[in-house]
């Protein structure tokens, strides 16, 4: 068992540097493409003259394209990992909605990723207005589906970002930057590609009839057109196979983690809190305290939604010290960082073990003593211990 | 244009009690008179095009009259506009029968002319428009949010005590709040309107789009005032659990009727499209879907009352009156059905009258109660402690007296009653705030009667003439109680207040005030009383020139007559002004002299300390000498021989002052004790040596009593005499005289020193 567990927290860490490399490229690929779409609010014309330099390059530049590819799928896969080792479903609001929009995203890409390389099996070059045409005329419930997955993709990158960032050091600083960026680009792109839409629907219907000045596929399909049923027919098929094929993954990765939670459930322990918000509570071993914690609906400071990183979650050991594993090399660096004493730890890496334990938090769980924690020295015993 | 779109979803979230579905059919109410759109690039050429029809003109020439006003025809009468009421009702009944008749066959109908008005991909399009705009809305609302999380959250963790403090600190909580909502409404609705679109979509697009953000607005205005999950940030006077069963419930109302108002409003304007098409039938099918959606609406408004009168009594902790709760019950249920009925037959005006006067019923007794909570709990800490110290004074007695510490039969210790600080505010604000509410409905009502009440004198029908002078009468009462509420609070606690001197003691500056605010309240009351009748009065029609011109007159002479009367009052105001007598005090009045007992409007009575009592009026005082005020020097005289050792009276009279200013009773009062002042005349037969000291008024006599006796007493110790008059005769050659000549000179001499002896002179009064 202790070799699982030691396994298991240096596989973490590599996890989380793959999971941080392949995430941050796939962040630069969807800034470009947004970025590319906000054109849109100038014109359809500006979209395709921006368009090679702004997404093209990520689909005919071949160490891009394959680094993009690789990234994407890497991803996917160190997250059904991470989704196996997690010991609770129960998560804060952010990594619940990262989660959930990480497993959204496939199903919802597909379609749009298959249509444009079946643009390009036909011999076309996938321009703008094709592909606009496609969503706001053709097939506009697909349009719909394009927002819904701008949406969660850019979601699910920005949480990401955002848990990266706010571990840095002058993280206070890049916020005040992050944030406009989060909302502005998003929000530019959705208005280029309505305004793109509004002129590229036809007249008849509204719109404005958009036709590009030197159009490259005004020649048709270049392919024999014998191929054209089935290379459409691969298009609507593809999708459809990557999504019950994720989506299936996902489902065999949550069966597999069930049944290894539900083996690993040995020995029961409890835990007391005691200090400003005190409880009682018993949980299954084998759970970080923080997690314990979470499952039992208790509030508990902690920035970085327990990632051994910010050092909010600290706690005071009162009682049952002896049964604990001494600390990481991780967590002893948080807590040497933060000065604290030697009865501290980090509720998100403590694993308790099996009996009872009494502990109190150092920092209050709506961080009203956060300021006062930092020239809190060892020595200074708890009123309620006494 | 969408502004006022906006500011007309507003408007009908006011009457959100599942009413308001009233405004659907566009055109059929006054209420909806603001939303004409803007006239069309055909409309302004079509007008143009009929400006220049001959025929047009000439109607134009024949129906103005001489001064250019078109004739309207003749104006009609009560009966008339009975009988056009009465018409009105039946035709709308009519058509409400032609829509019951086709309301089977009005899904079809209304399918049929929706797929025919929109293309499949228009509609997947606007929700397309929908989502993405709303997307937009709701990030930009984040993003605001980010940057005001701290700042809000300082405001709500800052300790707000005071009424003003909680006040602001809400307000300022609202603010940023509702900005959020601002930011909210610009990101989806502003971004929406920059752009041009198909005006079917358009239409549908902003409906949903405004209907969402007056769902939302509700929904806001219901979490900052219930705060069902932080009790401490709570404004309403109720629990947790009521809090969040309401919010629950309002959040299934706002839902019922805003979605009641997206369905109507998009099938009525697909139902307008074809207008042209159909004829008047698809006129029914939009009034049959209206109604049943309306009554959907009225229906869920039912159930939300019935649920929550019979669920919210469960949750709070004393038994409410069931009686009331029932009654109230059934008056919502009433009021809720009276309004739909109203609006069925079609009567708006009267349908909004009952909704904002049946509101206001129970609206103005929250309010009332909703303010006593806000004041109790800012006082609720002040509260607390006093109550604590009251405890803690009667635990010290009952612990004393169980220990036998006290004496049989001493009192246990009365507990002072709370003094609340904002005693004088409280009803003030209670009656500005009644007065906002009424003037909102009433402001709101005439919104909905399509009358402007800032132009009502323009307006010359029988009804406007009511109603302004109705409005006019009711802002001048609400004004005058407002003001004479303050007045009346603010005297009467400052009089109640004051505590009258005790005895012996001078009094405090406020007697001044005491005798003034009563005087100034009458004035106040008699002045707001004129000002009403005469405002209600010329709003009334009355003409209230000549009642002015002939008050004036009267003025006048009865100024005339009762000069000395006016001369009283008026200088008596002046004198308290002056500050130059308060009740108790002792004065000089010319010949007079004596405590002032009373104090009236003309004159004020003296009471003289032998008990008679002079009333003097105001007007005769010329000057008046004030004997209690700040300090009081008496001087005293002693005659002692000139053989007196002077500088041992002067140390006795300082031994003497010790003694005195020693004194248990008044020594505290004596603000100079006894001193000497050395030898102040010689006269014939001895020296007079003066001594003085300074008092608090009222207590020298005392002080002279006293200071005499030891005096005396000290010298009599001492062997110092006082003088006596005594006549020395010489006589030359005086040894030879006998007994019997002595005695004759003596009496003789005694005679001359003396002078010819008249009967005793009065002892000049003192008190």
């Amino acid at each position: 068992m202790a070799d699982t567990a030691t396994a298991g927290a240096g596989g973490a860490k590599f996890r989380l540097r793959i999971m941080i490399a392949t995430g941050m490229v796939m962040f630069v690929f969807i800034t470009m493409h947004l970025a590319n779409l906000s054109l849109g609010l100038i014109s359809v014309q500006a979209m395709e003259d921006w368009r090679w330099m702004l997404s093209g390059v990520w689909s005919s530049v071949p160490p891009l394209k394959i680094l993009l590819q690789a990234s994407l799928i890497l991803h996917f896969l160190v997250a059904l990992g991470s989704l196996y080792f997690r010991n609770t479903l129960k998560l804060p609001a952010y990594d619940m909605a990262q989660m959930v929009a990480g497993v959204l995203i496939i199903p919802l890409l597909g379609m749009h990723v298959f249509g444009v390389m079946a643009i390009d099996d036909l011999g076309l070059e996938p321009t703008y207005m094709i592909v606009l045409g496609q969503f706001w005329v053709v097939s506009p419930l697909d349009g719909l589906q394009q927002v819904v997955m701008l949406v969660v993709a850019w979601i699910h990158g920005a949480i990401g970002m955002y848990t990266w960032l706010q571990a840095r050091d002058s993280s206070a600083r890049v916020m005040n930057f992050f944030y406009p960026l989060v909302v502005a680009l998003p929000i530019l792109a959705m208005l280029g590609y309505v305004e793109a839409g509004r002129q590229i629907i036809p007249v008849d219907e509204g719109g404005e009839g958009f036709v590009l000045e030197n159009d490259p596929n005004a020649a048709g399909p270049t392919v024999d057109p014998d191929m054209i049923p089935g290379i459409i027919a691969q298009a609507k098929e593809r999708p459809r196979r990557a999504t019950q094929i994720s989506l299936g993954l996902v489902a065999l990765v949550l069966v597999a983690r069930w049944l290894r939670v539900s083996r690993q459930a040995g020995g029961r322990v409890s835990v007391t809190y005691t200090g400003r918000r005190p409880a009682t509570f018993e949980a299954d071993t084998g759970l970080t305290l923080l997690e314990m914690v979470r499952e039992n609906d208790l509030p508990h400071a902690s920035i970085c939604r327990g990632r051994g990183r910010c050092g909010t979650c600290r706690v005071r050991v009162l009682s049952g010290a002896d049964a604990l594993p001494a600390p990481s090399e991780a967590e002893a660096k948080v807590l040497a960082r933060w000065q604290a004493g030697p009865d501290e730890r980090l509720a998100c890496q403590l694993i308790p073990r099996e009996g009872a334990l009494e502990v109190e938090r150092v920092i209050e769980a709506d961080y009203s003593n956060l300021s006062e924690a930092r020239t809190v020295r060892d020595g200074d015993a708890p009123a309620a211990a006494t | 244009m969408g502004f006022w779109r906006l500011l007309m979803a507003t408007l009908a979230l006011v009457s959100f009690l599942g009413t308001a579905d009233a405004q659907v059919v566009p055109g059929t109410t006054p209420a909806d008179a603001p939303e004409t759109p803007d006239p069309s690039p055909n409309d302004v050429r079509e007008l143009l095009r009929l400006l220049g029809d001959p025929g047009i003109q000439e109607w134009l020439q024949t129906s103005a009259d001489e001064t250019g006003q078109i004739d309207t025809g003749p104006v009609l009468t009560l009966r008339e506009q009975l009988d056009a009421q009465l018409a009105r009702i039946a035709q709308r009944v009519q058509s409400l029968s032609l829509a019951w008749e086709i309301l089977p066959q009005m899904p079809a109908l209304m399918a049929d002319v929706w797929n025919s008005e929109l293309s499949h991909a228009q509609k997947v399009r606007s929700a397309t428009y929908i989502l993405t705009f709303l997307l937009i809305g709701l990030g930009l609302e984040w993003l605001y949010r980010q940057y005001m999380r701290y700042p809000l959250l300082r405001m709500e963790q800052a300790p707000k005590d005071a009424p003003l403090e909680k006040l602001t600190g809400a307000a300022v909580r609202a603010a940023i709040i509702f900005a959020g909502l601002g930011v909210f409404a610009v990101g989806s609705i502003g971004a929406f309107k920059s752009f041009d679109w198909h005006p079917l979509i358009e239409a549908l697009v902003l409906d949903f789009l405004a209907m969402v953000l007056v769902f939302r607005i509700v929904m806001t205005l219901s979490l900052f005032l219930q705060a069902p999950f932080a009790p401490e940030l709570r404004l309403v006077p109720y629990g947790t659990p009521v809090a969040r069963y309401l919010h629950e419930t309002l959040r299934l109302l706002a839902f019922a009727v805003v979605a009641g108002l997206v369905v109507s409003f998009m099938l009525n304007r697909v139902a307008a499209m074809r207008e042209m098409d159909l004829g008047g039938s698809l006129a029914a099918v939009a009034l049959a879907q209206t109604v049943a959606v309306a009554l959907l609406v009225v229906l869920v408004t039912w159930g939300c009352i019935w649920t929550a009168f019979r669920r919210v009594p469960q949750m709070c902790e004393t038994a409410p009156d069931t009686r009331r709760l029932t009654f109230w019950r059934n008056y919502l249920i009433i009021l809720v059905g009276m309004v739909f009925g109203l609006w069925l037959v079609g009567m708006f005006g009267l349908m909004w009258a009952v909704l904002v006067i049946g509101a206001s019923i129970p609206g103005l007794r929250l309010l009332q109660s909703w303010i006593d909570h806000f004041f109790d709990q800012s006082t609720a800490a002040l509260h607390d402690q006093h109550m604590a110290e009251a405890q803690s004074t009667l635990d010290a007695f009952v612990r004393a007296e169980a220990d036998g510490e006290l004496q049989e039969g001493e009192p246990q210790p009365e507990v002072p009653e709370f003094a609340d600080p904002y005693a004088t505010v409280r009803p003030i604000v209670q009656r500005a705030a009644r007065f906002i509410f009424l003037m909102g409905g009433v402001l709101l009502l005439s919104t909905a009667w399509g009358v402007n009440i800032f132009d009502l004198s323009a307006d010359r029908s029988v009804l406007g003439r009511i109603l302004e002078v109705l409005i006019d009468s009711i802002v001048a009462l609400l004004l005058a109680d407002l003001v004479w509420t303050w007045a009346k609070t603010v005297i009467d606690k400052r009089v109640a207040d004051y505590e009258p001197p005790v005895d012996g003691q001078a009094p405090g500056p406020e007697a001044r005030m005491i005798t003034l605010l009563p005087l100034l309240r009458t004035i106040l009351m008699v002045a707001l009383l004129i000002m009403v009748s005469l405002s209600v009065l010329s709003a009334a029609g009355v003409n209230i020139a000549p009642i002015l011109a002939g008050a004036g007159i009267l003025g006048i002479a009865i100024g005339f007559g009762t000069q000395s009367l006016v001369r009283d009052i008026v200088a008596g105001i002046f004198f308290l002004i002056d500050d130059a007598f308060r009740l108790g005090e002792y004065i000089e009045v010319g010949e007079l002299m004596g405590t002032v007992e009373s104090i009236s409007v003309r004159s004020m009575r003296i009471r003289h300390h032998r008990g008679k009592v002079h009333t003097v009026p105001y007007g005769e005082l010329k000057s008046l000498t004030n004997h209690s005020r700040d300090w009081v020097i008496m001087k005293l005289e002693f005659r002692v021989p000139f053989d007196t050792d002077l500088q041992l009276v002067k140390k006795l009279i300082k031994k003497v002052g010790a003694e005195l200013a020693a004194n248990e009773h008044y020594g505290p009062s004596i603000l100079s004790t006894l001193k000497s002042q050395g030898v102040r005349r010689m006269e014939e037969f001895n020296m007079v040596v003066g001594v003085k000291f300074m008092t608090k008024p009222g207590e020298q006599w005392l002080v002279r009593r006293d200071a005499y006796q030891k005096v005396r007493d000290i010298f009599d110790a001492n062997g110092i005499r006082m003088a006596e008059r005594n006549v020395k005769v010489e006589i030359e050659g005086g040894d030879t005289l006998t007994d019997a000549q002595r005695t004759a000179v003596a009496g003789a001499a005694q005679e001359a020193s003396q002078g010819p002896s008249g009967p005793p002179k009065p002892i000049p009064d003192e008190p």
